[in-house]
């Protein structure tokens, strides 16, 4: 039987803030030791209090703009109760009853619009390591301020579900709220998965499943529960409504312990975080700060930097920035994207970008002639060289010897200098006799007299006149 | 109302209590007494009431995002779990 799979999406993201959402310690706890960015808060040691960064505040209302999300004026906190060596506390502070940002939409590659639910803050839990007989908690996470993302169940395949994180993950990487490192679980994806049979307008029984980190196994995992479940369904079987594990490496969802039910969290207010009440004043203060989205860019762009190229520089939000500054965004797309897509190390070169002063001095140098392009190419590596960035293009250029000779002045002894070589005079006749193909000898013979540095297209021009 | 037995065994794990067998009816009857106490307030039409949520009428409590140092050492922190190795707390093993 053919069927149809509904999905619905909830998307963790780690808020890039300085400190954590309850305590004054810093919030990158990348590359450092364990419980090393921890405090009495974050112990939860009696008589300790939350208290609440502003900034996060200000985050969720970037995010939730970025989703084109209702801000809510009136949020507030509470409490989800389990217990778990991850949380010192014995509950989670969230916000179950009233989210700050409330309904929205993400618009995908397919013109499919997926609509927001609601997205709310939350403290993150701390990390886990299980060995053989124990396990080891490292604290450094907790209460990492994260913002939920819970779509409405507007998905029906894996590739949109594919495109919707994605989306996602650009959304909150131009909002400046995420560091976007899906590698370090920046970002994490619980996907929930029905199928009914097609054309029979009902919803099947759901399975969900946690804790995916990347785009390509969210498809893969929903490919695969799409495939689990029709299984079933022929079989005249039912799916069991359950929490679902993924492996990488086998390709497969596997059954995960039974899911609590939301009763069993025994939700209650957060007495120790009063409401947030915002006036309409700062929220439009806040949303106004929303940096240039991908759209912005595409309707920037669109017409000046091809579309396929466009797509692929969209994954770098510094580097559309970057474009932004430059007066010809064209040209420095186009080397961007051969790096980006020629070079190995490709995103590497992304950490510390050139300035724009020496990209448009590279442009305009090209632009001149001065640069062939592959001089041009080869400068433009340079400027990612720790060594190099902080000098100018055009001593790079020099350094590098690569600056084509355009002084018609010059040009023109070196050219008079290569006619009068007797080893040339066999083709300056062969030329003049009608053998157009010659003059790709002599002007190689200028090249070779000005190492390299003659612009030959220009050298072709003065020998032409010259053998006229 | 009644708390059955399995009530209290699911509120316990819940809460990861260890229950004796003989705590089990005494706790029974002591929630049951205490929900029939809460219970009177149900009595009260709150119809179009707005839920107190915390009494002390404050508002937009929060902090700039500034780190300040620590006073509490990871060390002193660590020393306060039973057990712990390679600076994490060690706990039995779950999963």
């Amino acid at each position: 039987m053919k069927y149809y799979p509904t999905i619905g999406i909830e998307c963790h993201v780690q808020l890039s803030t300085k400190t954590k959402l309850f305590s004054e310690v810093d919030n990158d706890a990348r590359g450092k030791e364990p419980n090393s960015c921890v405090s009495p808060i974050d112990y939860a040691l009696p008589g300790m209090l939350p208290r609440l960064n502003g900034e996060a505040i200000k985050y969720a209302i970037r995010a939730g703009r970025a989703m084109n999300c209702e801000i809510n004026a009136h949020s507030r906190f509470d409490r989800k109760h389990y217990f778990y060596p991850d949380s010192p506390k014995g509950y989670q502070i969230t916000q179950f009853y009233h989210p700050i940002i409330g309904e929205g939409y993400v618009e995908l590659p397919s013109g499919n619009k997926v609509r927001i639910e609601h997205a709310h803050l939350e403290g993150d839990a701390g990390k886990l390591t299980h060995f053989d007989s124990y396990s080891l908690v490292d604290l450094n996470r907790v209460d990492t301020p994260l913002i939920e993302i819970v779509s409405m169940p507007d998905i029906h395949s894996a590739k949109d579900a594919h495109d919707y994180v994605k989306a996602l993950w650009r959304l909150m990487c131009y909002a400046e709220v995420t560091n976007g490192d899906l590698y370090n679980g920046n970002m994490r994806f619980d996907v929930n998965v029905s199928i009914a049979p097609e054309g029979s307008g009902t919803l099947g029984t759901r399975a969900e499943v946690k804790n995916l980190n990347s785009f390509k196994s969210v498809e893969r995992a929903v490919e695969f529960e799409i495939k689990r479940q029709s299984k079933i369904l022929d079989k005249g079987e039912k799916v069991i409504q359950e929490t679902r594990g993924w492996n990488d490496a086998t390709g497969e969802t596997t059954s995960q312990r039974s899911k609590e039910e939301a009763k069993d969290y025994r939700y209650m207010p957060e007495p120790d975080i009063p409401p947030i009440n915002l006036s309409k004043e700062f929220i439009d203060e806040e949303s106004a700060k929303l940096p240039l989205m991908p759209k912005d860019y595409k309707e920037k762009f669109g017409g000046i930097i091809a579309d396929d190229i466009l797509e692929v520089l969209l994954d770098y939000p510094a580097l559309m920035k970057k474009l932004a500054e430059v007066k010809d965004a064209k040209r420095v797309s186009n080397w961007f994207a051969s790096v980006l897509l020629a070079e190995e190390k490709s995103a590497e070169y992304l950490n510390d970008l050139p300035t724009a002063k020496q990209l448009d001095d590279l442009s305009e140098m090209t632009e001149k002639g001065e640069l062939s392009s592959t001089g041009a190419k080869e400068v433009f590596l340079r400027l990612f060289d720790p060594e190099m960035s902080k000098r100018d293009a055009r001593t790079i250029a020099k350094e590098l010897n690569v600056i084509q000779e355009n002084d018609l002045g010059e040009l023109e002894r070196i050219v008079d200098e290569v006619l009068a070589d007797p080893a040339t005079k066999q083709a300056q006749e062969d030329f003049k006799a009608g053998q157009e193909k010659v003059i790709g000898f002599l002007v190689g013979q200028v090249m070779k007299a000005s190492q390299g540095k003659a612009n030959p297209a220009v050298a072709q021009q003065i020998l032409r006149k010259k053998l006229a | 109302m009644k708390i059955t037995r399995e009530e209290i065994l699911h509120l316990a794990k819940l809460s990861d209590f260890d229950l004796e067998e003989s705590e089990i009816d005494g706790l029974s009857k002591n929630l049951e007494d205490i929900i029939g106490y809460i219970s009177e307030l149900n009595t009260l039409d709150t119809e179009g009431v707005e839920p107190t949520y915390q009494v002390f009428e404050m508002e937009n409590i929060w902090r700039d995002d500034e780190i300040l140092p620590q006073e509490a050492t990871r060390e002193e922190l660590l020393a306060l779990t039973t057990e712990q190795a390679q600076d994490q707390i060690k706990v039995p093993k779950v999963l």
